[in-house]
Formats: C-alpha cells, sequence, structure tokens
C-alpha cells in the first residue's frame, strides 16, 4: 500500500494551484517581473545583474513604487544552462505569474526560451545577447531591446584605431562563443571597410586558465591593435601575457570589460585600452549615474565588487518602469506596448536616448569612445551611431 | 513475508506482487493524466526529466551492470541530438526516420567507443572517455558547416500524429512514451542473457571469459546499447529545447548524469529512474534559493551516497522490505 | 655570419620554439602539482577525489582573507595550506571512511558533491568577483633567457613543483609515516592487523594531498587570477596528467604534467588554437592504447 501513499504525494507535489489574474503579474498593489540568471556555477559572475534589479526595484519602492504599485522581481537561477532557463521562465510565467521578463543572459538562454515567450506574448525587455540576433526577428511585438550589437561595436572601434590611430593591422583575441564570434564577424566587417589587415584571429574557450600560448600568437602576428572580446578575467590575462611577452600594441575592448575591476585585474597594462560604452561610466563626470551606483551600493553594499554588472541592472529596468510610469494606473499588456511605443529620445539616469516606435525595438543604437587611463575613463568622441536594425 | 522464487519465470517477470501491479497501474495513470491536469511548466519539466531517466537508464547499463566507467556521455547525448537535428533540417526527414537515424548512429559511436576501452579501466577509462565527449564539444563548437557552431541549430517543427511537437504536452507524451518503452526494455535485457553476462564482466572479467562469455562483443554492446539509449535521448531533447547547441554538451553534462546513476542506484533500473527524476526537479524546486544551489545540491548527494551508498534504490529496498513483515 | 636571413629565420623558429616550450613547461608544472595530490590520494585509499580542486581553491581563499586582513605573507598561506589540509582530512573522517560497503562510485560521487558543496560555499562567502591574489612572486616581472620570456612566478612554481616531488617522495619512501601509507596502500587489513594506525594515516594522507593542492592553487591564482571556479579547468588537466603518467606514480604525475603542458602549447602554437584540447586528449588516449597503465604505472596485475 506504501507505493500508493508514495504516488499520491507525488501527484499532490506537481499539482500546485494555478493563480489567475485579471492581467499577469498585475494586482492593485503590486507588478511582479521575473527574471533567470546565473547565480550558481561558473557564469555566475553575471548573477550580479539580477541583484542589482532587485535592489533597484528596492529603491523605487522605497520612494513609492509605480502609480501605487510596488515593484517585485523575482530570480530564478539557471546556471548558465539554457533547459533550466527555458524552465524557469516558464515558470514564472505560468506559476508566478510575471508581467514581463527583464534581461535573461546569454545567447543560448535568449534562444532556449524565444519561441515560448512569443508564443504566450510575454513582454521581454532586454535579453543580454548581440543586438544583431533580432535582424528581421518579425515576432518582436512584445520585445524591447537596450542592449548594443557588438557586430556594430567592433565595426566602431576598428574604424576608430584606423582613422584616429593610423592602425594597419589589427589582431582579435576572443572568447569562441556568439559574444567573441559576433565581435570578430564585425572586426572583419570594420576592417574591409577601413582598409585594415586583419593579422589574426585567436579563439579561447571560457573554461581555459592558461592563455600564454595565445598571447605568443598574436605577438607573432605583429599586429598593430588588439582587439579584445573576453571576458574580464580572460581580457586582464591575455593583457598582462602580452606585456610579459613585450608586446605592447594598441588596445581596443567590448565595453563589456568596461569595468572598474580591469584596473585591478590587468594593473598598468590596462593603461591606455580604448573600449566603448553604451552609458556614461561611472567616474567620468556625470553624477546621474554615479548616485545611481550609489543608490544601487548602499541597498545592496554586495554590488560594490561589480559596478559594470550593478548599472548594467539598472539600465535594463529602466525603459521598463518608464513604460510602466506611461502606461498610468490601469496596467495592461497592451496598454503597455502602446506606452513603451511612446518613449522617444528619453533619457533615463543611467541609459540615455533610448527610443521604441509602433515598429522600433531597438531602443538604443548608439556607443562612445573611451580610454582608460590610471583607475579611471576619459571620454573620446561623441555618441556614434548605427543604423537600427528591427 | 519473504518471497522465494522458486522457477526462472519468476525470475524474469518484472512486477511480482499484487502491490506491484497496483503501483505500475497507478504509475501509468498518473502518468497519462499529469499533461491534462498539471500546469505546462510542470508537463515541461517532467519532459525534461524523462530524457534525463533515458540517459540515466542507458548510462547504468554500461556503469552500473557492465561496471564500466564513462566521463563522456553528453558526448554521445550530442551525437544523438545533431544527428536528429541534421537529418530533420538538411534531409528533411520525418521524425521517426530521424529519430531511426540519431538511434543508428550513436549506436555506431559507442561501438566506436566500446573498442578502444576494451583495454582500459577506472580512471585509465574514464580519462579516455571524456576526451571522446571533449572532442565532440569542441568539434561541435568549431565545425560551423556543419553543427552551425555557436549559432546553434533550430529546430522545425515537426507535426506527429495530428499535434506539433512544440506543443508541450503533445511533446510530453512522445517523449514519456519513447522513455516508458525502453525502460522496459532496459529492464527486460538485465534479466536476459546479455544483462547476466554484463553482471559476470563486472564482477570478473576473467572468470566472466572462463565461463564463456565473449568479452570483446559483451564490453562493446555494453557501451553502444549505452550509447544508443543516451543518443536517442540527445534527440528528444532537442525538441524539448527547441535548438541546439555546444554547450548543452559540456564535461558538467557527463559528470552529472553520473551523479544520477549512483545517486540512485548502481544496477537498478528503478533506481535510475528515481534518481533522473529528483536529481532534475532538484535544482527546479530549489530555484530561488540563488547562491546556494550548489551547497544544497552537494550536501543532498552527499547525505544519500553517506547513509546509503547503494544509492536511493537500496533505501527504496529497505522501505519494501519493511512494510512487507510489517508489523514484525 | 648574423646577417643571413635563413639564419635568422632559423633562430626566430628556435626562439619561437623555445617560447612554447617554456610556456608548457610552466602549465605543466601546475598541472603536475595538482596531479600529485590526485596520485597521492589514488594510491593510498582508492578514491578519485573530484573534490580536490575545490579543496585547493579553499585554501586560496583562506589565504586570501589572511591576508586582505593584512596578515604577513608566511602567516597568511601557512593557514591557507592548513586549512585545505583540516578540510580534506575531516571530509574523509567525516564523509568518506564511515561509509559501510562503499562502491568506488559511490566515493567518487560522494567527493563531486563534496565538490558542489564547496564551490557554493565559496561563491556564498567570497563572491564570484574575479579577484588579485597577492604573492611574494611577481607574475609581470620576467626573466629573459635569450629572447625566450619566463616570468619570476613561472620559474617558481617550476621550482616549487619539482621540490614537492621531491619531498613527496621522501615523505613516502624514507619515512615512518610513508611506509605506513605505502602498507596501508597495499593492504589495509593486514597493514591495521600489523598495527598500522589505518584510520590515521589515510586523514593524515588526505591532508598532505589537500595541502598540496593548495600549493598548486596559491602558485597558479597569481596567474590566472583568483575566483572560485579557477581550479575547475587545472583539476581535469591534473587528473589526466595523473593517467598519463601512471595514477600509481608520482614521478609519473610530473612527468605527465608536464607532457600534457608542452603538447597543449605545441598544439596551439603550430597545429589549431581551437582543437588544443582535443589533440592533447587525443595524445593521452594514444599512450593509453599503447600503455595502459600509463607512461611509469606499473602494469596491472590481476589474480582470479
Amino acid at each position: 500500500m506504501h507505493r500508493v501513499w508514495w504516488l499520491l504525494g507525488v501527484l499532490l507535489l506537481v499539482l500546485p494551484l494555478g493563480s489567475f489574474a485579471q492581467e499577469r503579474g498585475v494586482t492593485a498593489e503590486e507588478v511582479v517581473v521575473g527574471t533567470s540568471m546565473p547565480l550558481s556555477g561558473p557564469a555566475a559572475y553575471w548573477g550580479a545583474v539580477g541583484r542589482a534589479m532587485e535592489a533597484y526595484a528596492r529603491y523605487l519602492n522605497d520612494q513609492g513604487g509605480i502609480h501605487g504599485r510596488r515593484l517585485r522581481v523575482v530570480v530564478r537561477d539557471d546556471s548558465y544552462l539554457p533547459p533550466r532557463a527555458a524552465a524557469n521562465v516558464r515558470e514564472l510565467v505560468e506559476r508566478v505569474g510575471v508581467f514581463a521578463i527583464v534581461g535573461l543572459i546569454g545567447t543560448a538562454n535568449a534562444f532556449a526560451v524565444r519561441d515560448y515567450i512569443v508564443r504566450n506574448e510575454v513582454v521581454w525587455i532586454t535579453p543580454t545577447a548581440d543586438a544583431t540576433i533580432w535582424y528581421g526577428f518579425r515576432d518582436k511585438k512584445y520585445l524591447f531591446v537596450t542592449y548594443p550589437s557588438y557586430v556594430e561595436e567592433a565595426k566602431i572601434l576598428v574604424d576608430y584605431a584606423a582613422k584616429q590611430l593610423g592602425i594597419k593591422t589589427v589582431a582579435v583575441f576572443y572568447q569562441n562563443d556568439l559574444y567573441g564570434q559576433k565581435g570578430l564577424l564585425g572586426a572583419k566587417q570594420g576592417a574591409v571597410r577601413s582598409r585594415v589587415r586583419l593579422a589574426a584571429q585567436v579563439p579561447y574557450e571560457v573554461t581555459q586558465t592558461d592563455v600564454s600560448s595565445e598571447a605568443v600568437k598574436l605577438r607573432e602576428s605583429r599586429a598593430d591593435a588588439v582587439l579584445l572580446y573576453a571576458t574580464p578575467r580572460h581580457g586582464a590575462l591575455i593583457v598582462r601575457e602580452m606585456a610579459k611577452l613585450g608586446y605592447t600594441p594598441k588596445l581596443l575592448s567590448s565595453f563589456t570589460l568596461g569595468d572598474p575591476i580591469m584596473f585591478a585585474l590587468a594593473g598598468e597594462a590596462w593603461n591606455g585600452v580604448i573600449s566603448t560604452a553604451f552609458f556614461p561610466l561611472p567616474g567620468t563626470g556625470d553624477s546621474r549615474v554615479d548616485e545611481a551606483l550609489a543608490i544601487l551600493t548602499r541597498v545592496d553594499p554586495a554590488l560594490r565588487a561589480n559596478p559594470f554588472n550593478a548599472l548594467a541592472g539598472w539600465a535594463f529596468m529602466e525603459p521598463f518602469v518608464e513604460g510602466l510610469r506611461r502606461a498610468g494606473r490601469e496596467l495592461t499588456r497592451e496598454r503597455f506596448v502602446t506606452a513603451m511605443g511612446s518613449i522617444r529620445g528619453w533619457d533615463g539616469q543611467v541609459i540615455r536616448q533610448v527610443t521604441f516606435g509602433p515598429d522600433r525595438r531597438q531602443g538604443t543604437n548608439r556607443l562612445f569612445l573611451t580610454r582608460a587611463e590610471g583607475g579611471r575613463w576619459t571620454r573620446l568622441s561623441d555618441w556614434i551611431s548605427y543604423p537600427v536594425g528591427f | 513475508m519473504v518471497q522465494l522464487r522458486t522457477s526462472y519465470a519468476q525470475d524474469l517477470r518484472l512486477v511480482s506482487s499484487w502491490t506491484g501491479w497496483l503501483g505500475v497501474v497507478l504509475l501509468g495513470v498518473g502518468l497519462a493524466l499529469l499533461p491534462l491536469l498539471a500546469p505546462r511548466y510542470v508537463v515541461y519539466v517532467a519532459t525534461m526529466a524523462a530524457v534525463h531517466t533515458l540517459v540515466a537508464v542507458g548510462l547504468n547499463l554500461l556503469v552500473g551492470y557492465a561496471g564500466q566507467i564513462s566521463l563522456g556521455h553528453a558526448g554521445f547525448f550530442a551525437v544523438g541530438a545533431y544527428t536528429h537535428g541534421l537529418v530533420l533540417t538538411r534531409l528533411g526527414w520525418g521524425f521517426w526516420p530521424a529519430f531511426a537515424a540519431a538511434a543508428v548512429v550513436s549506436l555506431l559511436f559507442g561501438y566506436g567507443v566500446g573498442v578502444p576501452a576494451l583495454r582500459l579501466s577506472g580512471p585509465y577509462l574514464a580519462v579516455a572517455t571524456m576526451a571522446f565527449g571533449l572532442a565532440v564539444h569542441q568539434v561541435l563548437v568549431n565545425w560551423e558547416a556543419l553543427s552551425g557552431g555557436r549559432s546553434g541549430l533550430f529546430l522545425p517543427e515537426v507535426r506527429l500524429l495530428g499535434g506539433s511537437l512544440k506543443d508541450e504536452r503533445m511533446l510530453y507524451g512522445v517523449v514519456v512514451a519513447v522513455t516508458v518503452l525502453l525502460v522496459l526494455a532496459a529492464a527486460r535485457l538485465v534479466r536476459s542473457y546479455v544483462g547476466r553476462a554484463f553482471v559476470a564482466i563486472r564482477d570478473s572479467d576473467v572468470a566472466a571469459e572462463l565461463s564463456g562469455v565473449d568479452l570483446t562483443r559483451y564490453k562493446t554492446l555494453a557501451f553502444a546499447l549505452s550509447a544508443l539509449y543516451t543518443g536517442v535521448a540527445g534527440a528528444l531533447l532537442g525538441h524539448v529545447v527547441g535548438f541546439l547547441e555546444p554547450q548543452l554538451f559540456t564535461l558538467f553534462e557527463s559528470v552529472y548524469f553520473l551523479s544520477l546513476v549512483v545517486v540512485g542506484g548502481l544496477a537498478s533500473i528503478t533506481g535510475s529512474v528515481l534518481g533522473a527524476v529528483l536529481l532534475t526537479l532538484l535544482p527546479q524546486v530549489l530555484s530561488g534559493v540563488g547562491e546556494a544551489l550548489n551547497v544544497l545540491y552537494g550536501a543532498a548527494v552527499i547525505l544519500v551516497l553517506r547513509f546509503e551508498p547503494g544509492g536511493l534504490y537500496a533505501r527504496w529496498l529497505k522501505i519494501q522490505r519493511y512494510w512487507r513483515t510489517w508489523p514484525l | 655570419m648574423a646577417e643571413d636571413p635563413a639564419v635568422l629565420e632559423d633562430l626566430a623558429f628556435v626562439t619561437l620554439l623555445l617560447q612554447y616550450v617554456a610556456n608548457g613547461l610552466a602549465a605543466g608544472s601546475l598541472y603536475a602539482l595538482v596531479a600529485l595530490g590526485v596520485v597521492l590520494l589514488y594510491r593510498c585509499s582508492r578514491v578519485l577525489n573530484f573534490a580536490h580542486g575545490d579543496v585547493s581553491t579553499l585554501g586560496v581563499f583562506l589565504a586570501f582573507s589572511g591576508l586582505v586582513r593584512g596578515w604577513p605573507y608566511s602567516l597568511a598561506l601557512t593557514a591557507g595550506l592548513a586549512g585545505a589540509a583540516l578540510v580534506s582530512a575531516v571530509f574523509y573522517r567525516a564523509l568518506i571512511r564511515p561509509v559501510r560497503q562503499p562502491t568506488p562510485l559511490s566515493l567518487v560521487i560522494t567527493t563531486l558533491g563534496f565538490a558542489l558543496f564547496l564551490s557554493g560555499l565559496m561563491v556564498w562567502i567570497w563572491g564570484t568577483d574575479t579577484k588579485v591574489f597577492p604573492f611574494p612572486l611577481s607574475e609581470v616581472r620576467v626573466y629573459r633567457l635569450g629572447e625566450v620570456v619566463v616570468s619570476e612566478l613561472t620559474g617558481g612554481s617550476l621550482a616549487a613543483g619539482l621540490t614537492l616531488v621531491g619531498g613527496l617522495t621522501l615523505l613516502v619512501h624514507r619515512t615512518r609515516l610513508g611506509l605506513a601509507m605505502r602498507a596501508v596502500a597495499q593492504n589495509p587489513v593486514a597493514a591495521q592487523l600489523l598495527g598500522v594506525p589505518a584510520g590515521r594515516v589515510l586523514a593524515a594522507t588526505w591532508a598532505v594531498a589537500g595541502a598540496l593542492g593548495a600549493a598548486a592553487g596559491m602558485l597558479l591564482a597569481p596567474a590566472v587570477l583568483l575566483d572560485p571556479f579557477m581550479m575547475l579547468d587545472p583539476f581535469l588537466k591534473g587528473f589526466a596528467a595523473a593517467v598519463l603518467g601512471g595514477m600509481d606514480s608520482l614521478a609519473g604525475a610530473v612527468v605527465g604534467g608536464l607532457v600534457l603542458g608542452v603538447a597543449e602549447s605545441l598544439f596551439a602554437g603550430y597545429v589549431s588554437v581551437k582543437y588544443k584540447a582535443t589533440l592533447s586528449f587525443v595524445v593521452i588516449v594514444a599512450v593509453l592504447l599503447a600503455r595502459p597503465e600509463g607512461l611509469l604505472g606499473r602494469p596491472f596485475q590481476r589474480r582470479v
């Protein structure tokens, strides 16, 4: 008989009651948003984005929320595994009942949930994956993205190196996944456009710890500049290894390395690195960004170790919150989508110049260049725009 | 009441008591009702659990019964998944032919890995199979013309029996049906000559050979069958996730599969099912705890094996015995 | 003569080759240190310890915590080594030894569970952001041997690797503890009957292995930066190196580590960066097919 009880127990476990509201995730008191992040496992570094989103929501709630509703962020852990991300999003939508999914890190995870999100008409704000994956994507009604494109970024960097620094040859050190490969693609396109020779393309795997042979390869290419599409750790390692070999090319890097942690990790070798940024970096004289960082670290002191990811979390949430404000107290998905579509040239506290439209879902299409020096960044250029892709 | 077996037929029976039959019936009814009653995300997680069950049962044939270790099963998982995906997309075959192709190709890969494995055992075999898994992963990452590389391989929508595999309930039906059939087949297999040959090899390969078991044949067969189960599970995984990407098939997966088998119980089909289902549900149930997940997951694995080195199945047997002899 | 372009080219070729070999030896010496711990445990207790890398990282983090509190190097590093030794020994006494009727695989998976537990714990305590590990030897200061560049730290870890191998060999072959270790490895029951406290000897072995791993981690951390998953790749390579050299041979662990490091570096340099891991593992499998017991391992003997 015990087997019967066992089975009944299992059945009870798998039959939780669903909750049905008028608009999913919206009650008189709160709006619920969900996200799935790597909180455990080797990619857990990015989990700080989710923490920052929670901290930002807590800050807003202390200010009285939005139209009298509190913002609740539900973070689920996916360990950077697509099947887990897919299960999390399903659970967030069907059991927790979220109004929107904000974020979701990694292209593979985004691909694993894309069909589901489209089919169920879930509002989806800024999955952090290269923006070009959405080019030509038709089912984008509920999708709003303010994340840059690595392809366009690499083109801008190579252009700048060719025109302003007189670079003739460039080598690319890239992570062998979609992040690095999109950067490489952009570098190739930029090289053709600016008549620069691509001297070497050296990949690494994210699990790798030793990059000394890769550094020798880069030195052998004798490129004038090396473009980095790497994690902060691998970026710092390769730069140190190259310096050890006495190879000191001009260094260009993706905005993902616009992290203050780089100065600690790479030391002297990080001076002079030119990278892009999609929001003003802390400590570059933009008081509103500095203030945002101060707020986040006050609400959650653990974010201090991760200023870049903390601000990224804020930047992803901000346009969503603006959409909620514009949609008014009577919040429905359709009203929210219309409200988001009305955002034109809007400046948030961290992210700037966001523009959506009835058919435009790429909210930002510009970057600017910065130069790292002695633990600080200085701005090198004005905003540089690239064509809107979706 | 202790049950003694008095004939060979009794030894072959899968279910041996009326409580057993009741359990089977209830399990069947539960599996059939689940997609109708449970929310869709539960159906999704159950589908994932079924895929892992298939892998665990297949790996247990190799590890638990034949006594060979493998740290490369993510490789077979990938071979099955990509064969199925490529045949569907490039050749445009239907679901079942593509499914059969995945099974056959994984089987062949299993034989391929099984041959060099004949000479190796223990940690040596672990590293050799790990090399296989790593090689498959690197080839999939870098041979973009074949696999689509890190951009992934998207599976087309497949229609089957008037439904679409994009529908969770339909997919659940197909995956669970395949899993139940193959698990039953495995349960029969381990009671057959082949199963006993595997066990004989595990307990002492020299003695097995002396008793007339063809070592080469049965060791490679164990690898091949195990690869077949895992490859078939890979083919199904493609439909669960909707697309394939090399990152689904890393060494971590291989290690995870091994933990399913050991926590469930070596050399027990029921144990593999238990291990796969519980260890698939655990991280999903705990996904709200964030950073603490691995602490809890690791502690759970340690505690199970600290007090029950035979795995969950051993505890299950003890519970059964307790009730049989109750109230003594 | 030096003007001759052909000679210059040869020289450049040789320099480059030597640089790849030097890089390979540097990486390999760390694989060797990891492999030593793996082999030591496997020889004595027949357990394949998947938590070895995480115990090592824990030791490094303990030392790191001391250093950021301003402890001197000697104190902080010793505390790290001692911490790893203690954790390793306690793990053995509390979770491995008391298991009744263990199967080899259940022990392996127990260590795996412990690895997950420890890495989760480290993420919890120290966070996942990458940290700089201060160390007396500099990673940036370099020696130039002709055109070949070797960092101070690389030289240090190579030297430390060789010293530790020597020390360990002395420990195993010239001390009473070593004798007891070998006795327990050969036949635990007989050793116990002869009065060897097998439990304590094994706990000591686990402690030594833990400290050894932490030492490897401390040499690795300044070069590759510290985070909870730092040892993941080096552990797998170290495990592979141990197998390549032969799971029961300490010298084999060192040879295996160095061969693996150099093979990887040369493959990356001259064949393919993308397939370097695969190619080096192909080498290992090829060696194992020729010598199933590894390069320096003793051939298997079996009694029926």
